[in-house]
């Protein structure tokens, strides 16, 4: 029976080039719209890995007259008042890079015969504490560490698995990254960008001094108590203006940056998935209407089949056989395409995301087929055969 | 044997119901040759696809080999169409994507024989049509003769006890329907087959050992 449907389908390869078209592109776009989709997802499902609710987001203009010293006493002066008011639970001071603030900050570096590139981020031994970040071995960096022989440096998860997955802790570890650095701590998963940004080594540095001269720390985030921000608002505004002699603060909301951070890639993801929508769905109907119309041109051969003895199952397995067998040499040639996206690394992103789609394309297709052909041939072979060979 | 028990058929579409047999009564013992005629549209297909199990009748039974068909389900009467049944069309029903030899295979298909024995038993029964020089032509390579006699081939490529003929010299000049009339009468003659022939042509039907008339899906003698 398989020999005389590979004979039939043979013959008839004008027609079932074109399903074998039909679905090779069916295939193609699926599966760029899975890895697309699912690639999101996985990062999405990621945690950010700090707590951005009840906290405010604070920049002002620190005066450019002080000395470092004198940078570092403003700074802490300002933190206490601010501990000091009503249903402030805690303060922290962090530098450019911060989240979802849109810059990044990225260092490469041969440490030990091996490339290490890792984003940065400046920030006090009070980040930890404000923003409720986990740590998943050792801790963060306190004042005493500021004061040791090399500075600290805290880690996320992924600067640790991408960089030294084999190695038992990280903690005391000397790194020469931008100078000698103690790691003093690893943080669980951590990104800053938004909800879409990908995991990817980051390294907390603290405040160093010449920093603290030339481009001091000029940004807070306050923890407050939650439901308090109307109320903090005003009170926090003024007197930051009274610390700095200067209005140039601005006071904004963290859960509302979040959103607006991950509007950047949400938006396109909609518009992308609308797009690749329409064309599924058309992709999907041209499916449909050749493999019906394929089936139902041929409903005088499922009469004459079943005149000649064949079963009801026997017809529509052979015409669901035939299209499979069809679907099958595309799928395959499709997938061979597919699998050069991850195996040549033609896109800087991880292979697995391709093979989900390449699965993901192929059990859609799959389906499609299987209902497009068993619908019209088993309501074909459900007729009489003398009903459908009058036709003729 | 072949019984019809008080059998009608209406065809209902959307405007009109059509009466195509009323209450037809007909017995065919076992290795008789008959010969149906009647004027176009008084329902002589659809008599031989009552009792070739492709079709239904609206009233009625269907008696064939001992066997009240009407009670059997699909696969019964798969097999049975399989088994017992040759059916030659008014419009021979040839695959075109298949080529003749796998055309007359056909039947086999559904039955348990290796593909070898398959092989070996079609193109014997083209030899029995002399078409054995065509078994690898395509259906549209042919003509209508050619056509007719694989059908033919088709037909008795499993050698059923029945045959049933729609018109198989119709298309034919006469020469060619000859040959075709003598084939079917020598399957009559050493096989015993039953044969129900549908024809316009006398000539044909006063070979075979009985004829019947339809007028408008009635018995007229
Ligand atoms: N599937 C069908 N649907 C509707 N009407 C049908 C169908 N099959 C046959 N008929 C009608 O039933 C009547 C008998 O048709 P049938 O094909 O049996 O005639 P016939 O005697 O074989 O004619 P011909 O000599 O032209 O082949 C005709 O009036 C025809 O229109
Ligand atoms: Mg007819």
């Amino acid at each position: 029976m398989f020999r005389h449907l590979l004979k039939l389908m043979w013959n008839k390869r004008r027609a079932n080039s074109m399903i074998f078209l039909e679905i090779l592109l069916a295939f193609i776009v699926l599966f760029g719209v899975y890895a697309f989709i699912f690639y999101n997802l996985n990062r999405y499902s990621s945690p950010l890995g700090f707590n951005y609710a009840n906290s405010m987001g604070v920049r002002m203009d620190l005066n450019d007259d002080l000395d470092s010293l004198g940078v570092l006493a403003a700074q802490e002066r300002i933190r206490q008042d601010l501990l000091a008011m009503p249903n402030i639970e805690a303060v922290t001071w962090v530098g450019p890079v911060n989240p979802f603030g849109g810059s990044t900050w990225q260092t490469g570096s041969m440490v030990r015969g091996q490339h290490i590139l890792t984003q940065m981020m400046f920030v006090d031994e009070h980040f930890a504490n404000t923003a409720e970040v986990d740590m998943l071995e050792g801790r963060w960096f306190d004042e005493s560490d500021l004061k040791g022989k090399y500075l600290p440096m805290v880690v996320n998860r992924e600067f640790k698995e991408r960089y030294y997955p084999n190695v038992t802790t990280l903690v005391d570890s000397i790194i020469d990254l931008d100078g000698e650095h103690k790691i003093v701590g690893v943080t669980s998963d951590f990104k800053y960008k938004s909800n879409f940004a990908e995991n990817f080594p980051l390294s907390f540095f603290a405040q160093p001094e010449r920093l603290a001269q030339d481009d001091p720390f000029e940004m807070l985030i306050v923890r407050f108590t939650p439901g308090t921000l109307a109320e903090i608002e005003e009170p926090v505004y003024n007197l930051l203006v009274g610390h700095t002699k200067n209005t140039d603060v601005v006071i904004w909301d963290m859960a509302k940056d979040r959103i607006k951070s991950n509007r950047n890639i949400v938006l396109p993801m909609i518009i992308l998935i609308v797009i690749s929508g329409f064309l599924l769905i058309n992709i999907a109907l041209g499916l449909f209407g050749v493999l019906f119309t394929q089936i139902n041109r041929r409903r005088a051969e499922i009469g004459l089949r079943k005149a000649m003895g064949a079963t009801n199952g026997q017809v529509t397995g052979q015409f669901v056989g035939e299209m499979l067998i069809v679907t099958g040499m595309a799928l395959v040639l499709g997938a061979f395409f597919a699998v050069q996206v991850p195996f040549l690394e033609l896109l800087p992103i991880d292979g697995k995301y391709f093979y989900y789609g390449i699965v993901g394309a192929i059990l859609t297709i799959l389906f499609i087929v299987v209902l497009c052909s068993l619908l019209p041939s088993r309501q074909a072979a459900a007729l009489q055969p003398a009903e459908v060979l009058h036709e003729e | 044997m072949i019984e019809l028990k008080n059998v009608s058929k209406s065809y209902r579409t959307d405007t009109i119901e059509t009466l195509a047999l009323q209450n037809l009564n007909l017995s065919v013992p076992a290795g008789e040759f008959l010969s149906i005629m009647g004027p176009s549209g008084c329902g002589k297909s659809t008599l031989l696809n009552i009792m070739g199990l492709i079709d239904e009748p609206s009233t009625g039974s269907v008696i064939l080999a001992d066997q009240e068909i009407t009670n059997y389900n699909g696969t019964q009467i798969a097999k049975f169409r399989n088994e017992q049944l040759g059916f030659i069309f008014q419009s021979f029903h040839l695959i075109n994507d298949l080529s003749v030899v796998d055309n007359v295979e056909l039947p086999l298909l559904y039955r348990n024989i290796s593909g070898k024995e398959r092989r070996r038993m079609a193109l014997e029964a083209l030899a029995h049509v002399t078409l054995s020089n065509r078994a690898g032509h395509f259906p549209n390579q042919l003509s209508g003769g050619q056509k007719q006699r694989v059908a033919i081939a088709r037909a008795i490529v499993g050698q059923p006890n029945i045959i049933l003929a729609d018109e198989p010299t119709g298309n034919l000049d006469s020469r060619m329907g000859d040959e075709i009339m003598d084939i079917l009468l020598r399957l009559n003659a050493e096989l015993g087959t039953t044969i129900v022939m549908v024809t316009h042509d006398d000539r044909m039907a006063r070979k075979t050992h009985r004829l019947i008339r339809l007028s408008d899906g009635e018995r007229v003698s």
